[in-house]
């Protein structure tokens, strides 16, 4: 053990690169932090930025977050519409979503509406 | 290790599906409220497109915009989602 130690403080003390350390913390891993196999042939919910909806059925998807849904509705928003579904929806079928603009990823049956909790604000 | 995104090898990968639609139409929807119609010549590692009779489409004025051919580079900053038109069956 104690000639280990030695031979770390000689390579920290050399200025150098690359001694194989056990701990791998500078180590960058890809690591998904989100689970998205569990979710593969079920209907999901996709919020995108710009403010468009979308649901269908997870087919596949990729680290970055790439999404294929298949079945796709889309909702959009309108200044008068605020969030009303039904209004302009689409079917787009088959199709690729692109990770870099998703924002929110959740299973359709896992939302409901509530009442407004922030009702009275005022807080002073 | 095993690295951590070992997807199911069975599952569909989304730049597979964009591969397999290269030389039919595609339409494309961007983060705004505009869409593209072409024909998918190719694509990189950052979903940039290279289009070519293409088409641009305002969805709220609902009208249609130039037509546009000649091959364009579609940059992929925008882009929300993409439909193979092939597909569209029934």
């Amino acid at each position: 053990m104690t000639s280990l130690l030695a031979a770390a403080n000689e390579m920290a003390s050399g200025g150098g690169g690359g001694g194989s350390k056990m701990a791998d913390k500078e180590k960058k891993k890809k690591e998904s932090i989100l689970d998205l196999s569990k979710y593969i042939d079920k209907t999901i919910r996709v919020k995108f930025q710009g403010g468009r909806e979308a649901s269908g059925v997870l087919k596949g998807f990729d680290p970055l977050l790439n999404l294929v849904l298949d079945g796709t509705i889309e909702y959009m928003r309108d200044p008068d519409d605020q969030y009303k579904l039904t209004e302009d929806t689409r079917q787009l079928g088959l199709v690729v979503c692109r990770g870099t603009s998703v924002v929110l990823i959740c299973p359709q049956d896992g939302m409901e509406a509530i009442p407004n909790p922030f009702i009275q604000q005022q807080d002073g | 290790m095993a690295a951590n995104a070992t997807t199911n090898p069975s599952q569909l990968l989304p730049l597979e599906l964009v591969d397999k639609c290269i030389g039919s139409r595609i339409h494309i929807v961007m983060k705004s409220d505009k869409e593209i119609v072409g024909t998918l010549l190719g694509f990189d590692d950052f979903v940039n497109m290279v289009l070519e009779d293409v088409t641009e489409f305002e969805i709220t004025p609902e009208g249609r915009r130039i037509t546009k051919l000649d091959q364009i580079l579609l940059n992929g900053n925008n882009i929300t989602m993409k439909r193979c038109l092939l597909l569209t069956g029934s």
